[in-house]
């Protein structure tokens, strides 16, 4: 049962992504902004689905984006000039990218999974790099907005493209929350927060990490995969370590392991960059200023804040509309 | 959805400035901006365009294609441009010219020197300044053969643009009877090139020729200079720009190398009053010498401004159609034009050598242009651009 | 091409030094705090930065090595105790994201001091020229990387197997508890610890700038490499660090001469198959690291 503050949280957040079209041109955005937006909050979901519910320090996400949008864009660009077909190609392609290197990574815990993400991660950049006469090297390559169903189906642009990746969005978003509240996620969270006591219980966490990992990667495909058409290009950045790194920070901007934590810091992300880029030349140091500051002092994002004290208040009601941030997480060992 | 009045707002023409204001083009980048800021400035103080003022929004595209799109779509919708500039980086500069095919602006891509966005990708809408990588290659090829031997050693980055350069200098190679005694592609990011040059300096070529740019040129002269390479073996390359050199320590500031542009030469802008005034008004203003980059920005402002003028409107058709084939005297000696078959601006390309010390009293003035190419000798012939480029213009 | 073996083997011990020094600083700052440090690059770049101004003010290389060095040291320090060392209680995660935050903070702040583009910094004049045996060129310059790089190695080794402080900090790795509990001041073991990771990549900072571009982005350059050398040589083994720099450097300067565009991705494969087969890396200890 939802309670009542959720009720008009998520109302909240309903009426603005639905208003953000209107809204944005009128303090001087574009549209497209907000299309980014919520395809850097699918990614930032993908990193929540291993950080936030599972206790993974994933590094590497990015590949994973980048792997649904060079699939989806050579898809539409050299097979078939079709969406719908385009984003299934490139998620296919992102949740097989996974499986391949879920094996390397699922026995594997705290800083090791971390650099072995990040590793894995810059050999995809590399390859996407490398093989220039498929990828188009650092150049990258542009395709043509395809029709949705091929053919002389229309094609969506701006304000209709980001309802599309909306309606899309809200669909995963709300899969996700169930998810989450699943037995399978429930274990998800019990290996975030004590992985011994789970396996006493005779479940083996290295298959369930393994399951992560590819709904990781399909939810990142899925952004990455709509990011491409979004731009009409597919190049190397995409997958560089650097952008896996800006995917966490969103995160945790947000807040860790909650399921509106990876929506709102993509948008403080992507707005903040977006403004800042056009006043100043120093707009990195305010980025990395805000990194260090959230990581001081609000560690747990800005969702988090409220959801340390609703989870009290919930306790009972096992009712987690705000998953729990694991505890180990934020208060490590003592070095 | 309502379609807004492109730049009618104030009674302005806006020009949109797409730059690497970050990263590692920041410097090119700059001079391109200045180039751009000092050509407007001039325009305004004329009486402007159309009589109106033109305005410049700058925006920084972090040489990030991905934000480089963002940036191009937020300069079309939210400032209403009538024409967008600038990139240097080729990746922004084809998916910046996408965008503005998309919302029929025109693009005049200042420095990004991929062959695709006057080739195989070109659109209507879309033109270029700096030279395409075939007239560098093709550019120095003659000079080099002419000058250094005809016993060559290439060493390119491993990338689209390297690759575009070898091919440029393989189908010059036959052309000039030269003999390739070894060739290396290095990754993008090389730190380390002693590999290569200990094969370079075993081959004994006559000269080697170095496509690397920027940060890696920068390395590999370093190494090749402490490994005693530069005064066995004459260096060479297509694209010396100063930016670069100046940043060099004095003794690996050698070799020759293709040039787009240079202030201090009577082989570049000879006898042109309009560029001894910009070379001029623009070291007084930022009190150093204009680049190549700076004449790009500077150019491409002006003639945007002149096509919007013949073409007495804003609209994107007829001024692509005033810009295209229109001849212009530019900053340095003889015609140009952006050729009607591909928008590839044609003007000609120097050839010189770069030294350690500033002459003349002049800490800036490190290269000595020996040799000039002229633009249409050197591009690729307008028939065989027909097969690959198709512009489509709307009817 | 078997001729051109000798030459590489020599470039790939060099580079391989660079790496392992490199990976000391990471894996000391790692294995005492659990931090891992994406800003070590930038204390390299801002050390061969800080040697630059000196030089371009007259001091000779010498002198500016070893200032710079020590101020960026101390820099460090401060960074250490004002940013990283609340986080010692948290997991690693958040002093990766401070770090990264740091290096982009640090990236933008050369650029605003020193230019975007890099600076012509050159090593002296008395350590320029090449020497020749056979087919092998040995630029003077990197022999005496080879050989800078070999003293600090010792220095250090030295220091933590023969002086009272690096057996606390030894001790501290163990068990940091067990060391306070005895009286030890673990923060200040902390602290000395983080200044002498940054003290390693100051030094290798300033070696480098002789042989790179100076630019903002120097030290970042070099920054994953290293990482992987961590990785393959095991968190928490100076020996692993060691050997693991010399597999990389080496693996990376064979794959140069005999397939070019392979020359990036083997340190990954490399690193995935030491993995795969000693899944803490070549010399790591069980249990350190989760």
């Amino acid at each position: 049962m939802m309670k009542f503050a959720n009720v008009i949280g998520v109302s909240f957040m309903a009426v603005l992504l639905v208003l953000l079209p209107l809204l944005l041109p009128a303090v001087g955005l574009n549209i497209s902004l907000g299309t980014t937006v919520i395809l850097f909050a699918l990614a930032a979901s993908s990193v929540n689905v291993l950080l936030g519910f599972t206790g993974l320090m994933a590094f590497g996400n990015a590949a994973f984006f980048g792997v649904g949008a060079y699939g989806s864009a050579l898809f539409i660009a050299d097979v078939n000039a079709n969406l719908i077909l385009g984003l299934i190609v490139g998620t296919v392609c992102s949740t097989l990218a996974a499986a391949i290197i879920a094996p390397f990574l699922i026995r594997r815990r705290g800083i090791y999974f971390s650099l072995l993400t990040i590793a894995f991660g810059q050999v995809f950049y590399f390859i996407a790099y490398r093989w220039s006469n498929v990828t188009g090297g650092e150049d990258g390559f542009s395709i043509s907005k395809p029709p949705i169903f091929g053919g002389s189906s229309p094609t969506l642009n701006g304000s209709s493209y980001y309802y599309f990746c909306l309606a899309i969005f809200a669909v995963l978003l709300f899969v996700l929350w169930r998810i989450m509240r699943s037995p399978f996620g429930l274990t998800l969270q019990g290996i975030a927060q004590n992985e011994a006591r789970v396996r006493y219980l005779g479940i083996n966490s290295d298959r369930f990490i393994f399951v992560a990992l590819l709904l990781s990667g399909f939810v990142a495909g899925l952004g990455g995969a709509l990011y491409s058409v979004s731009i009409a290009f597919s190049y190397p950045l995409l997958m560089d370590w650097h952008q896996s790194g800006d995917f966490v920070m969103m995160v945790i901007l947000g807040g860790v392991g909650t399921i509106w934590g990876p929506v709102i810091g993509a948008a403080i992300y992507a707005i903040a960059q977006n403004v800042l880029s056009s006043f100043t030349p120093a707009w990195q140091i305010i980025i990395g200023g805000m990194f260090i500051f959230f990581v001081l002092v609000f560690p747990k994002g800005l969702l988090g804040l409220g959801a340390a004290r609703r989870r009290r208040e919930e306790e009972a009601s096992q009712d987690p509309d705000v998953a729990v941030v694991p505890a180990g997480l934020i208060e490590g060992r003592q070095p | 959805m309502f379609l807004p009045k492109r730049g009618a707002a104030a009674d302005l023409i806006v020009i949109g400035a797409s730059e690497e204001i970050t990263g590692v083009y920041a410097e090119p980048a700059r001079n391109e901006i200045r180039g751009m800021q000092l050509a407007v400035d001039q325009i305004n103080k004329a009486g402007g365009v159309l009589s109106r003022q033109v305005k410049l929004v700058i925006e920084d595209n972090a040489n990030n294609p991905g934000t480089a799109v963002e940036k191009a779509r937020k300069l079309i919708q939210v400032d209403k441009i009538n024409a967008l500039i600038g990139t240097v980086n080729s990746a922004n500069s084809q998916a910046t010219s996408n965008v503005c095919l998309e919302a029929t602006i025109p693009f005049v891509d200042t420095g990004g020197h991929t062959d695709s966005v006057t080739g195989q990708q070109c659109h209507w809408t879309s033109f270029r300044t700096c030279h395409s990588t075939w007239m560098e290659t093709h550019a120095t090829g003659y000079s080099i053969a002419n000058k250094l031997g005809k016993k060559w050693y290439y060493l390119a980055p491993d990338y689209a643009f390297g690759h575009s350069l070898l091919d440029g200098y393989k189908d010059i190679e036959k052309k000039l009877g030269v003999t390739v005694v070894g060739e290396d592609l290095a990754p993008l990011g090389t730190t380390d090139f002693s590999a290569y040059l200990t094969k370079v300096l075993n081959a004994k070529p006559d000269v080697l020729i170095i496509m690397q740019q920027g940060q890696d040129l920068i390395n590999c002269l370093k190494q090749a200079n402490s490994l005693g390479l530069l005064k066995r073996i004459a260096v060479a390359g297509p694209q010396g720009e100063i930016e670069n050199f100046w940043s060099l320590p004095k003794e690996a500031r050698v070799g020759y190398w293709g040039f787009e542009w240079y202030y201090k030469s009577a082989l570049v802008t000879g006898k042109n009053k309009a560029a001894a005034d910009f070379i001029k008004t623009y070291t007084d203003l930022y009190k150093q010498p204009p680049t190549a980059r700076s004449v790009f920005g500077y150019v491409t402002a002006q003639q945007l401004a002149a096509a919007i003028t013949k073409a007495k409107s804003t609209d994107a058709v007829k001024v692509s159609q005033a810009l295209s084939g229109e001849h212009f005297q530019g900053l340095w000696q003889g015609d140009a034009y952006y050729r009607d078959v591909d928008h590839q601006l044609i003007w000609p390309m120097w050839f010189g050598q770069v030294r350690g010390d500033g002459a003349g009293g002049d800490e800036w003035n490190i290269f000595e242009v020996v040799d000039s190419q002229p633009g249409d000798k050197v591009e690729k012939p307008a028939d065989d651009q027909k097969a690959v480029c198709k512009l489509n213009y709307p009817a | 091409m078997i001729e051109h073996l000798a030459p590489e083997i020599v470039n790939g011990i060099v580079l391989g030094a660079f790496y392992a020094i490199i990976a000391i600083g990471l894996s000391l700052i790692m294995n005492l705090t659990g931090t891992i440090n994406l800003a070590h690059g930038s204390f390299m770049t801002l050390a061969g930065y800080l040697a630059f101004t000196l030089m371009s003010r007259g001091s000779n290389f010498w002198f500016a090595l070893a200032a710079s060095a020590i101020c960026t040291a101390i820099i460090g320090l401060v960074v250490e105790r004002l940013l990283i060392s609340p986080l010692y209680k948290r997991v690693p995660l958040y002093s990766l994201l401070l770090t990264f935050g740091l290096s982009l903070v640090f990236e933008e702040v050369f650029r605003l001091i020193w230019g975007p583009s890099t600076v012509p910094f050159s090593a002296p004049p008395e350590l320029s020229g090449a020497t020749q045996i056979g087919d092998v060129f040995l630029p003077t310059y990197r022999l005496f990387i080879m050989v800078a790089l070999v003293v600090v190695m010792v220095a250090l080794l030295v220091f933590l197997y023969r002086t009272r402080l690096g057996l606390r900090l030894r001790g501290a790795v163990q068990d940091a508890e067990m060391l306070a509990a005895l009286g030890t001041n673990t923060q200040l073991l902390y602290m000395t610890n983080f200044g002498l990771g940054i003290l390693l990549a100051a030094i290798a900072g300033v070696l480098a700038a002789g042989l790179l571009g100076l630019g903002p982005t120097m030290g970042n350059d070099l920054l994953m490499p290293a990482f992987i050398t961590v990785v393959i040589g095991g968190m928490g083994s100076l020996a692993g660090s060691i050997v693991g720099g010399l597999l990389v450097g080496l693996a990376i300067s064979i794959t140069t001469l005999y397939l070019p565009a392979a020359s990036e991705v083997i340190m990954y494969v490399l690193m995935a198959v030491v993995l795969l087969i000693r899944p803490r890396g070549l010399f790591g200890e069980e249990g350190i690291f989760g």
